[in-house]
């Protein structure tokens, strides 16, 4: 009970002096003032005393008043935050009388930190962050895999056989993206719509915020069509939760709203979509096509490696089953971590960026220490001075502390500043990042800047500690007081930093080298079509009311005229791809007839174009051997491909291609397929894939989804109005969203590595900056320190030149010491870069030499304008000084 | 003056309790006490009585207020809190076991 209370009352009173500080001072001064005038009135009563000469006795006899009062203030407990206090106070005075040293300091490690807080949100909120669902480290997806590199999506009958075979999943389903048309309410619109089989919710566990999920029953075919809403669409244009019960049409067919996802379910299994109707899937006839993502949750305690065996041995129980349309015995069904399969590559691409980011911290710290060295080394005489008037070793450890706490304070408040902008150009610079446009900054993002703060100041101040721990205190008192320099040892120190600010940008240097290079190289392929005046409209018929060849074929037949009709249309064409860059580029498997894979082996595949008769001239790609496709090659003719150059070298170099003949697809027991042509490679998968391509003719299987490419006279966006109303005139329901000029797509397409060189550029140029202000720095600093010496050299006759090659040299040798360390450092580095890279290997010589000399003229540049204040040293004027 | 002596390590807390037991005291009123019951052997040095003071006051044992002097002066007095008496009536104990321990070692033959 006491103990309580005399605890609470001794921590009251503290609070209370530390708050009423001064009002305390007062009552002291007071109590010491009535002290001093009692004994001054006792000394005049019993020594008979003049009151001056009581009064100075009394003020003796009580002692160093000051001494007292410190004294007094240490036993209130909080002497050690006022003197924090005054030590910040005292911090910030100094770096305010040096601003030029202060800002630099200050800009430097807010770039640093607010950098690495970015990158660290950012990975926070792609890599670290857990899927919204329940326990979803139970989630995997099951990928088709016959290769470590080669895995695809799984088919109806893998569906089918998962579902009822499988030993090691609580639930499975299946999910099949793509856009469709849509009408809720208002016109058509091409929208991302995720086909889902009911058992997808189960498999995820999420709740509804309205009416139910799906059921087993709507995943049979012939069931009533159902969907699921997600809320935004729900609240856009179907009356929020009251949607249930209304329809949205979808190609054509009317779906009943059941269910309405809550709020934050904008994306199910990493599918983002707002319409997730129930998908029936007819009886597989055959083993292919492989269409479906299957999602599912493995059961209490089954491992990934158990249901990878399950999987495997699940494989081989099918495979005999469907031999006939499908021969690959090496593809195995395979469990992945959904997490992993969402976050794709985007791992790769935040690692470069992080270590990017990480270089330029540490080259940014290795520049303020070096600031810090040299502002330290400049103050030896205060250190001095402080520590012969009595400081204690302790006090001018904590004021330098202090000094640079409050330098990365500055710094870290300045970084989370720019930690947030960051945070959104990133999310400019890298859209497709999974979660980057939900990233937010944040107090973690605050936190962990404030922690990269902490750290950076007390690396800062290490080594001016370890200095003033290092010296005894009379050896400061020798040197202290002629001596600028604070010794050798610190100028070594000083050189070893600048070393590693070289051997740190070099590979930032690299690496941004590496990805130009390979950028330019990207912007010289030939695309294969001719881009320019040529406009790209993707089409999508809705299928319930074009339903067969016949019906599809019959649209083509009218809207091409009638777009042919547009004033300034040259010709046009249609083809299931979109070059230069098609996310969903369709492959097939094929097996030469002259060359055939062993039975139960893995048949190639190549990407995969069904096009019209006008498709290669619309798009300008020349034929090299052999014909084009004809109207005369139709569903009923003999089957025939033409294939592209890269093709026909890939599989018959040095040979003819035209004529050799293939079964496609698997499909044994149809007629084979005969090559007739070879055309110009084309390149479908980005600019830095391959060329490979084989195209069928579209009038052999209509699809619902084409792309219309129109060539145009004069510049392709003042044909988009004509366009569009020529094809509203054929069906006003056919949505017409995604129009474009192909030149767009051709730029849109080199966006990534475009952002990707524009910002590890930004990160190499700060890098190379920074390397080049602390070799000026460095020297700049050595030319002052060694004034006298340099005037000592001159006057004996050595000449200007000499003594700025001296120093010249010393700044060199340095760069070159840190560009050798670099280049080991960037040898082992820019590896990670290879997937990124086109036509450049990751240790490509000549962007290493063109880095190397890049980084030796600065430092040469760096170098010399600080050696030049050398040559103009008066020799006179500086002997005379010292 | 000769026969002045320094205060021991951590008895003047003990004489401070001594003279608040007597009644209540401002600060040159206790180190004159001292003086005065010590017949001048003790002089207080006034630069370790008000951090006494505080350290007193902080751990409970007696309590300042401000108040007036019978001159009209504003004082400072301070009182022993009934911790305080307890913490003396220990003390007191302790120091005389102390004081007897130390005088039988010196009188040892």
């Amino acid at each position: 009970m006491h103990v309580d209370h005399r605890w609470w009352s001794r921590g009251a009173r503290r609070i209370r002096a530390l708050l009423y500080g001064d009002q305390i001072d007062r009552e002291l001064d007071e109590e010491i003032r009535l002290h001093v005038d009692l004994e001054a009135e006792e000394l005049m009563r019993r020594e008979h005393l003049a009151p001056d000469e009581a009064r100075r006795r009394a003020l003796v006899a009580f002692g160093g008043v000051t001494r007292y009062k410190e004294a007094h203030r240490d036993i209130r407990g909080w002497s050690w935050l006022e003197d924090l206090g005054k030590d910040v106070r005292y911090g910030l005075r100094g770096l305010l009388r040096a601003p030029a040293f202060s800002l630099s300091a200050v800009s430097i490690l807010a770039l640093g930190i607010g950098a690495t807080a970015t990158m660290f949100s950012a990975v926070n909120a792609v890599l670290l962050a857990h899927l919204p669902y329940a326990q979803s480290d139970e989630l995997v997806r099951i990928y088709q895999q016959n290769s470590p590199t080669n895995r695809w999506a799984i088919s109806t009958v893998d569906f089918q056989a998962v579902e009822t075979l499988q030993r090691t999943f609580a639930a499975v389903g299946a999910i099949s993206p793509r856009n469709m048309a849509v009408i809720a309410g208002g016109d058509p619109v091409q929208m991302p719509v995720g086909r889902v089989s009911s058992g997808l919710f189960r498999v995820l566990g999420v709740r509804m915020a309205a009416g139910r999920a799906l059921t087993p029953d709507d995943d049979r075919v012939g069931a009533p069509p159902v969907l699921v809403l997600g809320r935004a669409m729900a609240d856009h244009s179907l009356g929020g939760l009251e949607a249930v019960g209304r329809s949205v049409t979808i190609d054509g067919t009317a779906y009943t709203v059941v269910g309405v996802l809550p709020d934050s379910m904008i994306e199910l299994a990493g599918v983002r979509s707002q319409l997730w109707p129930a998908l029936q899937m007819p009886p597989p006839s055959r083993r292919g096509p492989f269409w479906l993502g299957l999602i599912a949750r493995r059961a209490p305690g089954v491992s990934l490696d158990d249901a990878r065996r399950d999987l495997a041995a699940l494989s081989q129980q099918v495979f005999p089953a469907w031999s006939s349309g499908f021969q690959d015995s090496t593809a195995r069904l395979t469990p992945y971590s959904l997490e992993h399969a969402v976050q794709g590559d985007a791992g790769t691409t935040l690692g470069i960026f992080s270590a990017a980011v990480l270089l330029v911290l540490l080259i940014a710290i290795a520049n303020v220490v070096n600031l810090m060295l040299v502002r330290f080394t400049g103050r030896w005489r205060e250190v001095v001075l402080r520590t012969t008037l009595g400081a204690s070793r302790g006090r001018l450890i904590r004021m330098l502390v202090t000094e640079s706490i409050v330098l990365t304070g500055a710094g870290g408040l300045s970084g989370i500043l720019l930690g947030v902008l960051g945070l959104r150009l990133l999310g400019h610079i890298a859209p497709d990042l999974h979660g980057i446009a939900e990233a937010r900054f944040g107090w973690s993002g605050a936190g962990f800047a404030g922690v990269v703060a902490l750290l950076t100041g007390m690396a800062i101040a290490a080594y001016p500690v370890a200095l003033v721990l290092r010296r005894e205190r009379p050896a400061t008192l020798r040197d202290g007081g002629r001596a600028v320099s604070a010794g050798k040892r610190t100028g070594t120190v000083r050189a070893m930093f600048v070393v590693a600010e070289f051997a740190l940008a070099l590979p930032l240097l690299a690496g941004a080298g590496l990805l130009l290079n390979s950028f330019l190289r990207l912007q010289r392929v030939n695309p294969g079509f001719d881009p320019t005046h040529m406009l790209t409209i993707a089409v999508r018929l809705p299928g319930a009311r074009y339903q067969g060849d016949s019906a599809i074929a019959g649209y083509w037949a009218t809207a091409l005229p009638r777009i042919g009709e547009v004033a300034g249309v040259g010709s046009t064409g249609l083809g299931t791809a979109l070059p230069p860059d098609d996310q969903n580029i369709c492959c097939n498997n094929f097996d030469l007839v002259d060359r055939p894979v062993a039975p139960g082996g893995a048949q190639p595949t190549s990407p995969w174009a069904d096009v019209d008769v006008g498709y290669f001239s619309a798009l300008g790609i020349r034929l090299e051997e052999g014909r084009f496709l004809t109207p005369e090659d139709t569903a009923g003719a003999p089957p025939v491909a033409v294939v592209s150059r890269a093709w026909a070298q890939h599989y018959y170099p040095g040979e003819a291609a035209v004529g050799r003949q293939f079964v496609s697809g698997g499909c044994t027991t149809c007629p084979l397929t005969t090559i007739v042509g070879i055309v110009g490679n084309v390149k479908y998968q980005g600019l830095g894939g391959h060329a490979e391509a084989m195209y069928d003719p579209l009038a052999a299987g209509w699809p619902l989804a084409v792309n219309l490419f129109v060539r145009t006279n004069g510049p392709p966006r003042e044909l988009i109005a004509g366009v569009r109303a020529a094809l509203a005139s054929v069906d006003p329901g056919v949505p017409l969203d995604d129009i474009a000029p192909m030149e767009d797509r051709l730029y849109a397409s080199m966006a990534d590595p475009r952002r990707l060189v524009a910002l590890i550029g930004a990160f190499a140029g700060v890098a190379l900056t920074l390397a080049a202000i602390g070799v000026f720095g460095m020297l700049s600093y050595t030319v002052n320190a060694r004034r006298r010496e340099i005037g000592v050299r001159m006057a004996l006759g050595a000449t200007q030149e000499s003594v700025v090659g001296m120093i010249v040299s010393r700044g060199m040798l340095q760069a070159a010491i840190g560009i050798v360390l670099g280049l080991c450092l960037a040898l082992a580095g820019t590896r990670a870069l290879g997937s990124a890279l086109y036509g450049v290997s990751a240790s490509d010589p000549g962007t290493l030499a063109m880095v190397t000399t890049l980084l030796f003229g600065v430092a040469g540049v760096a170098s010399w304008l600080a050696a030049r204040r050398a040559a103009m040293v008066d020799p006179v004027e500086a002997i005379r000084a010292e | 003056m000769a026969d002045r002596t320094e205060l021991l390590q951590g008895s003047l807390d003990l004489l401070i309790l001594k003279t608040l037991a007597l009644g209540p005291l401002h600060g040159w009123g206790i180190s004159k006490r001292i003086r005065q019951l010590s017949h001048e052997t003790f002089e207080v040095g006034q630069g370790s009585l008000y951090p006494a003071l505080y350290r007193l006051e902080d751990r409970g044992w007696i309590s300042a207020t401000w108040g007036q002097s019978p001159e009209g002066r504003r004082t400072r007095s301070y009182t022993l809190t009934s911790l305080g008496k307890k913490q003396f009536a220990a003390e007191r104990t302790q120091w005389r076991l102390f004081a007897a321990a130390v005088e039988q070692v010196l009188d040892a033959r």
